[in-house]
Order: structure tokens, then C-alpha cells, then sequence
């Protein structure tokens, strides 16, 4: 996406008509769309392109893709519309946009804990050990332990 | 509540070991404008807000950084794991490492530990959002201050992930401000705190 587009003015957001002094106005966004997809919200941050505005323009490449990070992708867009949500509960689009990724985000959650184990302890029903323990705990990495 | 989930929010995957960085990132998780001075500000301000969003943004934003003040003690775990006595010398990391040895402690890069005199909670609506605005935009300035000092691509992918956190942070409070100012008296906004005037 070009983002010195600003056509459809997803980088401006509005301001009331008559705004009383002596307040601070942030300008509301107008809209949850356009937005970008999972993986790509992930490693830049952020679902909003209006919202990228990155430090020296540098932006991070695509993150490599595992089962970890496909998870990640599908809860970061579901964190990220649910602060949205928060500041614009009557967003009928935006709350539909959330409901597919609460979806998606079962079904990764499902795909992630059969191949890699638990994300929560609910996630141990009907496990045949108390896998909760092993590792890597998520702040461990050795670099030859990638998988 | 609170439910822990053994993952990141962002992956963390630091290839080679580096005290010096670790001395002046672990400011982002015990310095005056890090991640725990975050969750703890928002967590605790959500109390006196009198306004469902405002009560819903706290408490999601606030628990989102604890994950960013798990991020920070990753990096900080990552980046001192197996040293020798001489990478810590070198490095000058000795001054810390007399104190916690390779340990994640809370403290500012000056050696300052946390301080609760670095966040307030006023128990007032406009004073306490006005108030994470600044917190917001001083976490992001030093996001930026650890990109120019530091040189290690698997640590600036994650600092850049968490300093755009802090601008999107910044448009919910500017947003909550706004729906918190638009509940008020628009002839006087500081007529009352809708806090505790009832």
C-alpha cells in the first residue's frame, strides 16, 4: 500500500465542530478499515496503515512464518481491533471484522496447541501429561533450537 | 483476573549475547517511562474512571503491557545469557551484574530502581488521561533513543514493534479523552471530577 496515499484520507481522523478550550483533542478515527492483513500487522505493529508512522521510516520485514507466529498474527489483529472496539463500541464493521478473528483465532489456537502444546492451562483437558512444563518457555531461545 | 499465556505477543529471538545493550534497554522495563510503570499507571488509574470505555481501555491497554514488560525481559534474558566474567567486565556490565547477577531486575539504565514516583493516579478523569497522553509519547521518544543506540537487527525489529504500540496507545487515549470530555458539562469541563462529584 502506498501510504503517502491519502486519497480516501485513512490518515486523518475528525475533530469536533465547536471543541471547548482549554481541552487536548486527539481526532477520532473514522474507520477500522483499511487495514492490513495479519502478518503484515504483526511485524510493523499495528493494523492501521493510518496509524505506521515508524522512526526514520524504517519499517521490520515480514516475520518468518511458524506455527508460533501465525498464532501471534491472528491474536495481535484481535488485540489490536479490540483497543479499536473500546473507543468505537458502535463500529458495526469494525465488530464484525472481530468476530471472523475471534474464529480464526480458535481455530490457531486448536492447530497451535496439537502441534506445540499448551498456550494455557484449559488447553491441558484431555492431554495425557502435565505438558504445561516443558520447554522453551517463551523468554528462552537458543539460536540452535529453532524450529 | 488475570490468565497467563506461554507465548509472546511478538516473538523475541535474540541470536548474540550483548551486555552493553542490556544495560540501557533494561530501562524500558524499570525505567521512569518502561513497561512496568505502564501496566501499573493504567491498571491502577481504571479504578476512579467513572466511564465504561474508559474502564474497558485501561484495563486492555494496561494488560497489554505487561506482555511488552514480559518483551523487555526477554530481550534483557536474551542478551546476557551465558557470559563470561570477561564479556562482563568489558562491557561494563559489572556494575549490575554485583547486584543481580544475570537476573531481570526493574531498574532505569542510571541504576535508579523502579520508582512509583515516576506514574501518578490522580483519581480524575481528564488530569489522569492527559496524563497517559505524556506517558504514551515519553515511552515512544525512548523507543527511539534505543534505535539510534543500538545495532543489533534482532533487537531493533522488536523495539520498533514496541515503540508502534505507543503511538497507537496514544490515539486511544486521545479517543478516550475525547469520549470521557463529550459525557461531561460542555460549558464547563472542569465543573466537577465525574471521579468522585456525584
Amino acid at each position: 500500500m502506498d501510504k503517502n496515499k491519502m486519497d480516501n484520507g485513512y490518515m486523518t481522523g475528525s475533530l469536533p465542530a465547536n471543541a471547548p478550550l482549554a481541552a487536548a483533542y486527539v481526532p477520532m478515527q473514522r474507520s477500522a478499515a483499511p487495514a492490513y492483513e495479519a502478518n503484515e500487522a504483526l511485524s510493523r505493529g499495528t493494523l492501521f496503515p493510518g496509524l505506521d508512522l515508524p522512526f526514520m521510516n524504517i519499517v521490520n520485514n515480514d516475520l518468518k512464518c511458524t506455527p508460533m507466529t501465525e498464532m501471534m498474527a491472528i491474536d495481535f489483529v484481535a488485540d489490536e481491533l479490540e483497543l479499536y472496539l473500546d473507543t468505537h463500541q458502535s463500529d458495526a464493521e469494525a465488530f464484525g471484522m472481530y468476530q471472523t478473528f475471534l474464529a480464526l483465532k480458535k481455530e490457531a489456537r486448536e492447530r497451535y496447541v496439537k502441534m506445540c502444546g499448551p498456550v494455557d492451562q484449559t488447553d491441558l483437558l484431555g492431554m495425557s501429561s502435565y505438558s504445561w512444563l516443558n520447554n522453551p518457555w517463551p523468554w528462552d531461545y537458543q539460536p540452535q533450537m529453532e524450529v | 483476573m488475570f490468565v497467563y499465556e506461554k507465548k509472546l505477543q511478538y516473538p523475541v529471538k535474540i541470536k548474540n549475547t550483548n551486555p552493553a545493550l542490556a544495560k540501557f534497554i533494561i530501562s524500558q522495563y524499570g525505567g521512569p517511562d518502561g513497561e512496568l510503570g505502564a501496566s501499573l499507571r493504567y491498571l491502577s488509574q481504571r479504578y476512579s474512571m467513572p466511564y465504561p470505555e474508559l474502564k474497558g481501555l485501561l484495563t486492555d491497554i494496561g494488560t497489554e503491557e505487561l506482555g511488552h514488560l514480559e518483551m523487555i525481559g526477554a530481550i534483557v534474558h536474551q542478551l546476557t545469557r551465558d557470559l563470561s566474567l570477561a564479556e562482563i567486565k568489558k562491557a561494563g556490565f559489572d556494575t549490575y551484574f554485583v547486584d543481580h547477577t544475570a537476573g531481570v531486575y526493574p531498574t532505569a539504565a542510571s541504576g535508579f530502581p523502579w520508582s512509583a514516583a515516576s506514574m501518578e493516579v490522580k483519581g480524575d478523569v481528564i488530569a489522569d488521561l492527559n496524563e497517559d497522553l505524556g506517558a504514551e509519547q515519553k515511552a515512544r521518544v525512548t523507543y527511539d533513543n534505543i534505535l539510534r543506540l543500538c545495532d543489533d537487527p534482532d533487537v531493533n525489529n522488536v523495539i520498533r514493534y514496541l515503540r508502534e504500540r505507543e503511538v497507537v496507545h496514544f490515539q486511544r487515549f486521545g479517543e478516550g479523552l475525547r469520549l470521557a470530555m463529550e459525557k461531561m458539562n460542555q460549558k464547563n469541563l472542569y465543573a466537577v471530577n465525574p471521579s468522585f462529584d456525584k
